[in-house]
C-alpha cells in the first residue's frame, strides 16, 4: 500500500487523497480557510502551504539516491506547496508547522498579509469565538501588524439576501461563498467583483441572494464577513449551549445543532451527516427558532382555567373513564416523537379504542429533491410504522360532526386548523389535548389541555421519509424537575450550562409543558393502566425488540447519526 | 493609487441601476451571435468565450450596463454573476458610458516611480477633470490604469483600449490632447529594449526608427 511520511510519521494511505484532508483526517491540524471538502480547492488563501518533496531517484538504477548514512536522500520542491490542491503520492515526505521553521514562518506571514485589511472588530463580531481567522491567528499568526497605514474601507451592512448580511471590510476572498452557489446550491447568485484591494463577493446588480439556501454560507465563511439577519447581534457563541439533534421543519431530518441562551432558541446551524444532510441546512430548517420560543402555554388547563398537573391528569383520566371504546377519536401526531405515539395506541387499546390515527401535513410542490421536502411534518413515518395511518379528513370530519364521537384525544397537533371541524362543532365531545402553543385552534374547545414539550426539549425518536430512524436530544430545559431530560441534557451538552450547579445555569423562559412519555403514562395509570417505562430509551428498546418496523433503531444503534430501517412491507 | 492609499474607501456598486439599453436594442445580431458561438466552440468550456463575447459586447454598445453583461452571459449560457465578475476585474471593459476618448494613465510601479501621478495630474489639470470622469463636452475620460505591461517606456498611457502613448511628457501630453480634439488617433509606436538588441544578435526591428529607445528615463516629481 501507497505511503506517505508527515512529520517523521508514516501512514499507509489508498487512492489518491488531498494531502490536506489527509493530515485533517489524520489529526494533523493543518490551518487553512479557502479549501472546503465538498467543494473545489482554488487554493487562493495560501494559509495551509506545507514543504513536499520525493525520494530522489537515480535516472539509471530507478532506484532512490541514498545519503551517507544510507537513508533517502529527499528533493523538497523549490517552494512551498498549498496542501489542500495536492494531490498524495507514494513515497511523498511532507513536513507542516510542526517539523519545518519554513511552513511556520509561511503561515505566520501569510496570516499578517490576511489581516492587513481585516477590520478586527472581533470584540461585535458574531463570528468571534468560532472563527477560523481568530483562532489560526491566535495559534499561528503574529503577535502584532507592521502595517501603520490605513486599512481599506469597504460596503458595510450589506443586505445581500433577505437572510444574509456582508461586511466586505471582513472578508477575506476565500471564495467559499462563491463556490457554494456555483458549486452546491447552483443559484450562481454571488461572484467577487472588482479586483486586487478593492475586490469583494457580491451579488451582481439587480440580482437578489435568496437562493433558498443561502444561509449556509453563514458557517462556510472562514470569517464574519457574512452573518445571519436573523441572528445578527443575538448571543456570542460563548453565551450559548449547542446541542446535537435533528431539524423538524420536514421530513428529512437533516442533523442540526440547536444553540440555546437563556432556554431560548437563538439559532439552528447543519451538523455534518453524509447520509442525510451532507454540511447543509435549508434556510427555512435555520429559520426554525421562533417556534420554540413564541406562544408557549404557561401550564395546563382544565375547562380552559389553569390547574397542576396533578389535577389535570386526573381530569384527563376522568374524561376516559366508563366510555364507549367504539365512540372515542384518538389522533396521534407526526410532530411527536414515536415514544409518545406508541404510548397513545397502548392507551388507545387500554380504552377500547381503535388504533389512533393522525393528520398528514402536505404541502405538494416544496419539495425540492434536497433538503426541502413535501412533508412538513417530521415523524410521519415514524407514526405509519406504528400502525397509524393518515387520517381521511372528511371521513373524520362526518364521524365529529355525525355525532360519532364522544371523546377526542389529540396528541401535539391542532385539528380545527387542520380543517377538520371547528371549535364550535366540539362542544359535545370531550377534547384531551396536547399542545405545543397558546395559538393552537382546538384549544378553545379542550376539556384538559397538556402542554407538551417540543422536539427541542424531548428525548424521542423520528424516522424520516428516507426511512432513517433519529435521535432527538434535548436542547434546552423544561419547567419542573425530570430526572431522565436532565441526565440527557448533561450528558448531550457538553458546556458549562447542563446542571443547576453552575453560574451559567439560567431558570427564565422555562416552559411549563411534559414530554409525551411523561403525560401519556400519568393518565394511564390513573385509568389503572401502569406503562412500567424507565425512559424512552426503554420504550424504543421495547419497539426494537418487538416491532419489525423498528428492528435494531435502539437509542445505542441510532447514536449521533441515526439508522436506516427496512422499508415495510418487506419485512412485515 | 496614491489617492486611494489616503483614502482608502471601496464604495458599494449600484444594485439596482436603471437600466440602459432595453427592448430590441439590448440584442445581438445573427451574425454577432453566430461569432459569440464560434468562440464558445473554440475553447474546451463555453466560459472560455467570456473575454470575447463581453468585447464584442462594448464595441457593439459602447460600454457595458448590467444588461448588456447579462446578454453576454445568456448567449454563451454561463452564469451573469461570473460574467458580472469577469466584467468588473478589467478596467479596460467600461461598465459606464465614457467619452469619445478614454486615456488610461498607468500609475503602477514602474510609472509611479518615473513619474506617472506627475502626469496623471497635469491631465487632470488641464481638462478640468478628475480621474474616472468624462469632460462636459463628453470628448475625455480619465482613468488610472494598473500595469500595462509597457513598463519600459514608463510613464505611457493607452488611449481607448488602443495605441499607447510612451515616454510621456506635458508636451506630448499637450500634443496627444490636441490631436485627439482633432479626431488624429496617435500611431502604434514600437518600442524596443537595449537589452533585446544584444539578445537578438544586433538584429534590430525594422520600425527602429520610430523607437526612443536611448532616451533618458524621467523620474518622479512626486516621489522625488
Ligand atoms: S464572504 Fe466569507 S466565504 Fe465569502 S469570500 Fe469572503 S471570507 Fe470567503
Ligand atoms: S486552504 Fe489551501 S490555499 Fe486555502
Ligand atoms: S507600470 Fe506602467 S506599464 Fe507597467
Amino acid at each position: 500500500m501507497p505511503t506517505i511520511t508527515i512529520d517523521n510519521q508514516n501512514y499507509e494511505f489508498e487512492g489518491r487523497p488531498r494531502l490536506l484532508q489527509f493530515c485533517l483526517d489524520n489529526g494533523v491540524d493543518l490551518p487553512h480557510f479557502c479549501y472546503h471538502p465538498s467543494m473545489s480547492a482554488p487554493a487562493n488563501c495560501r494559509q495551509c502551504l506545507v514543504d513536499v518533496g520525493m525520494p530522489q531517484m537515480n535516472r539509471e538504477t530507478r532506484e532512490s539516491n541514498l545519503d551517507d548514512d544510507g537513508n533517502p536522500i529527499i528533493q523538497f520542491m523549490p517552494k512551498l506547496q498549498t496542501s489542500c490542491s495536492m494531490d498524495m503520492t507514494d513515497g511523498m515526505v511532507v513536513k507542516t508547522h510542526c517539523s519545518s521553521d519554513a511552513v511556520v514562518r509561511a503561515q505566520k506571514d501569510t496570516l499578517e498579509f490576511l489581516l492587513i485589511n481585516h477590520p478586527l472588530d472581533c470584540p461585535i463580531c458574531d463570528q468571534a469565538g468560532h472563527c477560523p481567522l481568530q483562532n489560526q491567528a491566535y495559534k499561528h499568526g503574529p503577535e502584532s501588524s507592521r502595517f501603520e497605514f490605513q486599512k481599506v474601507h469597504k460596503p458595510k451592512h450589506v443586505d445581500l439576501g433577505p437572510n444574509v448580511v456582508l461586511d466586505a471590510e471582513r472578508c477575506i476572498n476565500c471564495t467559499r461563498c462563491i463556490r457554494f452557489t456555483s458549486e452546491i446550491s447552483k443559484s450562481n447568485q454571488l461572484t467577487i467583483i472588482e479586483r486586487g484591494v478593492k475586490n469583494y463577493p457580491m451579488t451582481p446588480p439587480g440580482i437578489e441572494f435568496d437562493d433558498p439556501y443561502s444561509m449556509n454560507v453563514i458557517d462556510i465563511c472562514p470569517v464574519g464577513a457574512l452573518t445571519s439577519k436573523e441572528h445578527r447581534f443575538g448571543a456570542r457563541v460563548w453565551e450559548m449551549s449547542k446541542t446535537a439533534s435533528i431539524s423538524t421543519v420536514g421530513s428529512k431530518g437533516s442533523n442540526c445543532y440547536y444553540w440555546v441562551k437563556d432556554n431560548q432558541i437563538m439559532k439552528v446551524t447543519p451538523r455534518t451527516n453524509m447520509s442525510v444532510n451532507e454540511y447543509w441546512l435549508s434556510d427555512e430548517e435555520r429559520l426554525d427558532c421562533d417556534r420554540f420560543n413564541k406562544n408557549r402555554p404557561t401550564g395546563p388547563t382544565v375547562e380552559n382555567a389553569e390547574v397542576s398537573w396533578e389535577m389535570a391528569y386526573k381530569a384527563a383520566s376522568d374524561c376516559l373513564t366508563g366510555i364507549d371504546g367504539s365512540r372515542a377519536l384518538f389522533v396521534g401526531s407526526a410532530y411527536a416523537t414515536v415514544e409518545d405515539n406508541y404510548l397513545l395506541t397502548k392507551l388507545a387499546t387500554a380504552v377500547g379504542a381503535p388504533t389512533p390515527v393522525y393528520l398528514a401535513h402536505v404541502e405538494e410542490g416544496h419539495a425540492d429533491g434536497w433538503l426541502k421536502t413535501d412533508d412538513r411534518a417530521p415523524n410521519s413515518q415514524g407514526c405509519e410504522r406504528l400502525g397509524l395511518h393518515a387520517a381521511d379528513v372528511k371521513e373524520l370530519k362526518a364521524r365529529i360532526t355525525g355525532g360519532e364521537v364522544d371523546v377526542l384525544y389529540v396528541l401535539e397537533d391542532d385539528i380545527v386548523a387542520a380543517g377538520v371541524c371547528t371549535a364550535k362543532q366540539l362542544k359535545k365531545v370531550k377534547v384531551i389535548l396536547h399542545h405545543y402553543h397558546t395559538t393552537n385552534q382546538t384549544l378553545p374547545a379542550a376539556d384538559v389541555a397538556l402542554p407538551a414539550a417540543m422536539a427541542v426539549e424531548t428525548v424521542g425518536s423520528f424516522v424520516n421519509g428516507d426511512l432513517r430512524a433519529q435521535r432527538l436530544r434535548p436542547a434546552k430545559s423544561i419547567a419542573g424537575v425530570n430526572r431522565t431530560l436532565s441526565m440527557e441534557i448533561g450528558k448531550c451538552r457538553a458546556d458549562a450550562h447542563g446542571t443547576p450547579f453552575d453560574k451559567w445555569y439560567n431558570e427564565s423562559n422555562l416552559v411549563n409543558c411534559q414530554p409525551g412519555w411523561v403525560s401519556i403514562p400519568e393518565i394511564a395509570s390513573r385509568l389503572g393502566h401502569e406503562m412500567q417505562y424507565k425512559g424512552p430509551r426503554n420504550i424504543m428498546a421495547e419497539l426494537a425488540e418487538s416491532d419489525s418496523g423498528f428492528t435494531g433503531a435502539t437509542y445505542e444503534a441510532m447514536g449521533e447519526f441515526g439508522v436506516s430501517l427496512e422499508p415495510i412491507g418487506v419485512t412485515a | 493609487m496614491a489617492d486611494f492609499i489616503k483614502n482608502p474607501v471601496v464604495d458599494l456598486l449600484d444594485r439596482n441601476p436603471e437600466p440602459v439599453f432595453s427592448g430590441k436594442d439590448l440584442s445581438f445580431s445573427k451574425d454577432e451571435k453566430a461569432q459569440i458561438m464560434k468562440w464558445v466552440s473554440s475553447y474546451p468550456s463555453k466560459e472560455g468565450a467570456v473575454m470575447h463575447g463581453l468585447w464584442l459586447a462594448q464595441e457593439k454598445f459602447g460600454f457595458l450596463p448590467p444588461e448588456v453583461i447579462q446578454l453576454v452571459a445568456d448567449e454563451i449560457g454561463m452564469p451573469y454573476a461570473d460574467t458580472y465578475g469577469v466584467a468588473t476585474f478589467y478596467t479596460q471593459y467600461f461598465k459606464e458610458k465614457k467619452g469619445d476618448y478614454v486615456l488610461d494613465v498607468c500609475t503602477c510601479f514602474s510609472c509611479q516611480l518615473c513619474g506617472g501621478y506627475d502626469i496623471l495630474h497635469y491631465l487632470e489639470d488641464k481638462l478640468g477633470i478628475h480621474k474616472g470622469e468624462t469632460t462636459a463636452d463628453g470628448m475625455f475620460t480619465i482613468q488610472e490604469a494598473e500595469c500595462l505591461g509597457a513598463c519600459g517606456s514608463a510613464p505611457m498611457l493607452q488611449v481607448t483600449n488602443g495605441p499607447y502613448v510612451n515616454h510621456l511628457t506635458p508636451e506630448k501630453i499637450d500634443a496627444l490632447v490636441d490631436a485627439l480634439r482633432d479626431g488624429k488617433m496617435p500611431e502604434f509606436e514600437s518600442v524596443t529594449l537595449p537589452q533585446d538588441e544584444d539578445e537578438l544578435g544586433g538584429n534590430r526591428r525594422t520600425d527602429v526608427s520610430l523607437t526612443p529607445t536611448y532616451g533618458v528615463c524621467p523620474v518622479s516629481e512626486t516621489l522625488s
